[in-house]
């Protein structure tokens, strides 16, 4: 294939993958079965990514195995009424149709294992997007080195990675063991899931880190939460659950007869000082409140719905639920998406709000990754369970 | 390893090429996606330390990359945008910072080394100095205080 038989596209994408595997002492490219593509936003890849995309999909280049995609620049129904700027919305639009081209299934989610994605235990897979990476690794078992953007694009065309990193026995191994202490982790909602990821992650920073004790009907939604903060907490790309993480039923397990480099004892005091570092001090309103990062799940579109319900947002907030499409089609025929929107919300689809134009310099969110990585960027930062945030952005709670 | 009269550090290669340029350090870990403006070549990230830095025409030092895989895209778009830093020195360099490179290599043809895993933690030494990094080999040369940079590049033209 290196030879460009299959034509330039296969050629570029394989000749980085080898060059990625011989930096990194792969002995062998592997065969993947499927793979998540984290560039897939034109606001992300900029105009040298959908270069790369747009001359693979030309030169006749497809997708080996079947591709996923994250989060695009723009929500494909209402972009104009989002105001999103027309050349970036132009830009997107072709990149979509190249990756369409190239046969990738258009989820447009960061939370694909949720919607569109086959995921199994054991399975080597390719994925891009820290949260999904995280998921696929700790909740599923599957196995996936963190690709970066463009590396996926290269990997979906190759239907190959280079053997290294997290595909790996030898690094799958737990290194940093963490106890929780008298927590009530059986009260914990999604938020609070996330407080307790981002303060792992930020342990652990690129360590595998181990969790005993870990109830097992944690939901799907909160561990979504949990691997999403722990990836931006650190660059935790597989978090060891014990009591959930398949290849980790006991801490033996997860340590595969290692002993732990560090042992961390969580204390309720510790996880209260990592909620405070994710919200700044000041009691300003929110003029955003953002609910579904990652994506929202149909159950959590109609439990917003449920809160909502005769209800209404007050007119100086600006109340937004993102979703995938997929979730959105399926909680629209539940009802849930007319009620939140007739209260005064809005479901937006295909997209985050990374890419919604905005001069708001308040933000509430129910999301630890959207908190941490909104507090560069707003004046005024709040997290709170989604009940919190819907109280507040109807008006019948003050904030915090 | 140190030698007299000059500080010479071994690393391993990551991309390949030689360059040089005033080091820019950082100890504090960083996202390129997050903190660098591919278009400018600015850290935009207030929270950083190297906020309102250029990177472009210099050897940029930071420990390890944290947060987005993004950061792959961020450095190509940088380097079509011939804003990259010249190098690109890590304690650990992660696949995602070596992909950006490797890209850049195969569509643009621009070559930004990179190497990592030092002998010593290079941040004191290099710091404010003119350095060379030759990622063919793997090393990290000091040639002199910033200052002298202009002229370190002039003798080597």
């Amino acid at each position: 294939m290196l030879d460009g038989e299959y034509g330039e596209g296969y050629e570029i994408a394989m000749s980085v993958l080898v060059k990625l595997g011989d930096i990194y002492g792969a002995d062998r490219m592997l065969k993947v079965e499927n793979v998540h593509i984290d560039g897939a936003a034109y606001g992300w890849i900029n105009d040298s990514g959908l270069e790369l995309i747009g001359k693979l999909a030309s030169s006749g280049a497809r997708f080996r195995v079947p591709a996923t995609l994250n989060p695009s620049s723009i929500d494909f129904d209402m972009w104009q009424e989002l105001k999103i700027p027309s050349h970036v919305a132009r830009k997107q639009l072709r990149l979509a149709k190249a990756l369409k081209r190239m046969g990738g299934t258009p989820t447009w989610t960061c939370a694909p294992y949720q919607y569109g994605a086959d995921l199994r235990f054991g399975q080597k897979v390719a994925w891009g997007e820290s949260n999904a990476v995280g998921f696929a690794n700790t909740v599923v078992g599957a196995r996936t080195e963190r690709l970066g953007d463009l590396a996926d694009v290269c990997a979906a065309v190759a239907g190959e990675y280079p053997n290294f990193g997290l595909y790996l026995d030898e690094n799958r191994r737990g290194q940093v063991l963490f106890e929780p202490d008298r927590l009530d982790v059986d009260a914990f909602d999604s938020t609070d899931y996330g407080v307790l990821g981002f303060f792992v992650g930020s342990i652990a920073k690129a360590r595998v880190p181990v969790v005993s004790g870990m109830p097992e009907k944690a939901t799907t939604d909160q561990l979504k939460s949990f691997c999403a903060a722990a990836a931006v907490g650190g660059s935790v790309a597989l978090c060891h659950l014990c009591g959930i993480t398949p290849w980790a039923k006991t801490v033996a397990e997860a340590f595969r007869g290692s002993k732990p480099e560090e042992k961390i004892i969580i204390e309720a005091g510790e996880l209260d000082q990592a909620r405070q570092k994710l919200s700044t001090a000041n009691e300003e309103p929110p003029e955003v409140i953002c609910i579904g990062c990652p994506h929202c799940s149909v159950q959590e579109l109609v439990k917003v719905a449920r809160l909502i319900k005769g209800r209404r947002v007050e007119d100086s907030v600006r109340f937004l639920v993102f979703t995938s499409r997929a979730a959105k089609t399926l909680a629209s025929e539940m009802g849930a998406v007319e009620t939140i929107e007739s209260s005064g919300g809005r479901v937006i689809a295909d997209t985050c709000w990374n890419f919604i134009p905005s001069k708001a310099e308040t933000l509430m969110t129910d999301s630890v990754k959207m908190a941490w990585t909104s507090l560069g960027k707003f004046t005024n930062v709040a997290l709170g369970s989604i009940e919190k945030c819907v109280d507040v952005a109807a008006g019948t709670m003050p904030r915090g | 390893m140190i030698r007299v009269g000059k500080i010479v550090i071994r690393c391993v290669p990551v991309s390949k090429g030689v360059s040089e340029g005033e080091a820019l350090v950082t100890s504090q870990p960083m996202c390129l996606y997050d903190s660098l403006d591919p278009k400018s070549g600015r850290i935009v990230n207030k929270r950083h330390e190297l906020y309102g830095e250029c990177v472009s025409g210099r050897i940029l030092f930071f420990p390890y990359g944290i947060g987005s895989s993004t950061s792959a895209a961020t450095i190509l778009e940088a380097s079509r945008c011939k804003k990259a830093p010249n190098a690109i020195v890590n304690l650990e360099t992660e696949p995602i910072i070596a992909v950006g490179a490797l890209l850049a290599e195969r569509l643009y043809g621009r070559i930004i080394p990179i190497v990592h895993r030092p002998e010593i933690d290079p941040a004191e030494v290099i710091k404010h100095h003119s350095v060379r990094v030759n990622a063919d080999v793997g090393l990290i040369e000091v040639l002199g205080h910033g200052r002298d940079a202009a002229h370190v590049k002039a003798n080597n033209a």
